[in-house]
């Protein structure tokens, strides 16, 4: 929907706002709660610079969430868009398959399968019925990157602006991590989201149309960080 | 449209300050449940380790034999006690769910918060029924001191209360506003290290929670 005014129409509409409600860090996807390694390294008594934070997220963004789950995004949205449910799941089924660690696959898995549960609370959008009986059902896992692409359809967010919300929620999610390990002044993290900016924006026009089969990762460095994570007997993050 | 949750466990959430005692509480009620044929499931959000989920896998499950291993989670928080019970309480209701559908015989879930001050509070949609739990070495101001922990749970437990004469808390005092800040809501003053009030506090349980059903393995045969 539109707002009009006697001069025409205000650029902005319900999908904006629907925006900012998917990757406001009040949204109840869990993700205040993970650090994707990052708790590992600050405990095995690395001092990280907030350069060398900037350098690390997006690393992350340029090796696993670019390649992997922004094309699983581009791919879920076209697919939803289509209705074409089996598709859809056969894009969950491939990102999944990238996830190697365990923690993150399974918070990934948590996160997508409540937003979806979230959503449903309030919408009946057809192709969200559906994916959400796919997971019921077992045949999806309900992996973030799959069910933010349902949701953003359902609220006619468009593909690329669905993949901001992503990379954005997840650079703060990491950085919000460091704020709370204290390594970091609260100034400093909006600082490493803003010069994170263009790596953002860099990564998703290099993977939001790429066709699924072209879909990868690799941060071997960073999967054995996250492995150790699983191993920390005492911790605070779930990543 | 409200989306209804098919096999819906009760749910008990225990919260309160770090070191009140609620591990324990957890650890002296749950045998007290398995003995009237009662199933649980134990969730610990613990704020920065695993050691209190071990703590109760290894206590009851291991060593006492109550339920299995894998029915202990241990959950962290991303320093955030109080957002995983209450304003994000997403990956608490996604392991709730992964227990509901592996172990549908199960009678009751609890939910253990990571220890936080006394404003904490479960979200309705995490747990069904909510105790609070406080300590007597806090001082008997505690009670007076409100907060919604100790205003709103279902059950106020006063802990520990054998220190009491030690720590120059009177108990009469913290009964007197236990009972000015929470009206007819309960309370039950506890000692969880010799059990002293943990039959009162199951059988609220019982009562409040389960509404007295009969355990779901023991209805069947």
């Amino acid at each position: 929907m539109y707002m009009s005014t006697k001069d025409g129409i205000l650029d902005i509409n319900t999908a904006d706002l629907s925006m900012l409600q998917l990757s406001d860090s009040f949204f109840p996807t869990g993700m205040y709660s993970m650090s994707n390694g990052l708790e590992a390294i600050f405990y095995g008594g690395k001092k990280m610079k907030a350069q060398e934070l900037r350098e690390f997220v997006a690393t992350l963004l340029q090796f696993q969430i670019g390649p992997a789950d922004c094309r699983a995004l581009g791919n879920a949205y076209e697919n939803a868009a289509k209705s074409n449910v089996d598709r859809l799941v056969e894009v969950d089924r491939t990102v999944f398959s990238m996830k190697l660690v365990k923690e993150i696959r399974e918070a990934s898995t948590r996160s997508g399968t409540q937003l979806v549960r979230c959503i449903r609370s309030f919408s009946d959008d057809k192709i969200l019925c559906k994916y959400q009986e796919a997971i019921k059902s077992g045949q999806a896992s309900g992996l973030y990157p799959v069910a933010l692409a349902v949701a953003a359809n359902a609220f006619s967010i468009p593909k690329e602006k669905t993949a901001l919300i992503m990379m954005y929620s997840f650079s703060v999610s990491i950085v919000g991590a460091a704020l709370r390990l204290g390594m970091l002044q609260h100034f400093d993290g909006q600082k490493i989201i803003d010069d994170l900016k263009p790596t953002i924006m860099m990564v998703i026009k290099e993977n939001i149309n790429k066709p699924l089969e072209s879909i990868w990762q690799f941060a071997p460095s960073i999967d054995i960080i996250q492995i150790s994570h699983e191993r920390m007997n005492s911790k605070m993050f779930i990543t | 449209m409200i989306m209804t949750i098919e096999k819906r466990i009760p749910r008990l959430g225990i919260g309160g300050p770090v070191g009140s005692g609620k591990t324990m509480l957890i650890e002296k009620i749950v045998p007290l449940l398995s003995a009237k044929g009662y199933k649980a499931g134990i969730i610990s959000n613990d704020v920065v380790s695993r050691e209190d989920a071990d703590r109760m896998r290894r206590n009851l499950a291991t060593q006492q034999g109550l339920l299995s291993e894998e029915l202990v989670i241990g959950l962290a928080t991303g320093g955030c006690p109080h957002t995983a019970v209450r304003e994000d309480p997403s990956m608490n209701l996604s392991v709730i769910e992964e227990m509901e559908s592996k172990y549908g015989y199960l009678d009751l879930i609890i939910i253990e918060s990571g220890g936080d001050n006394i404003t904490t509070t479960f979200s309705p949609a995490l747990a069904d029924y909510f105790i609070y739990i406080i300590d007597v070495s806090g001082g008997d101001k505690y009670p007076r001191k409100r907060g919604l922990g100790i205003e709103t749970c279902d059950l106020l437990v006063i802990n520990k209360i054998d220190l009491a004469p030690h720590v120059g808390a009177d108990l009469a005092i913290m009964e007197r506003d236990a009972k000015e800040v929470r009206g007819d809501k309960p309370y039950v003053l506890v000692n969880s290290m010799t059990g002293q009030g943990i039959e009162q506090v199951t059988e609220h349980i019982i009562r409040d929670i389960l509404f007295e059903a009969a355990p779901k393995t023991l209805a069947k045969t």
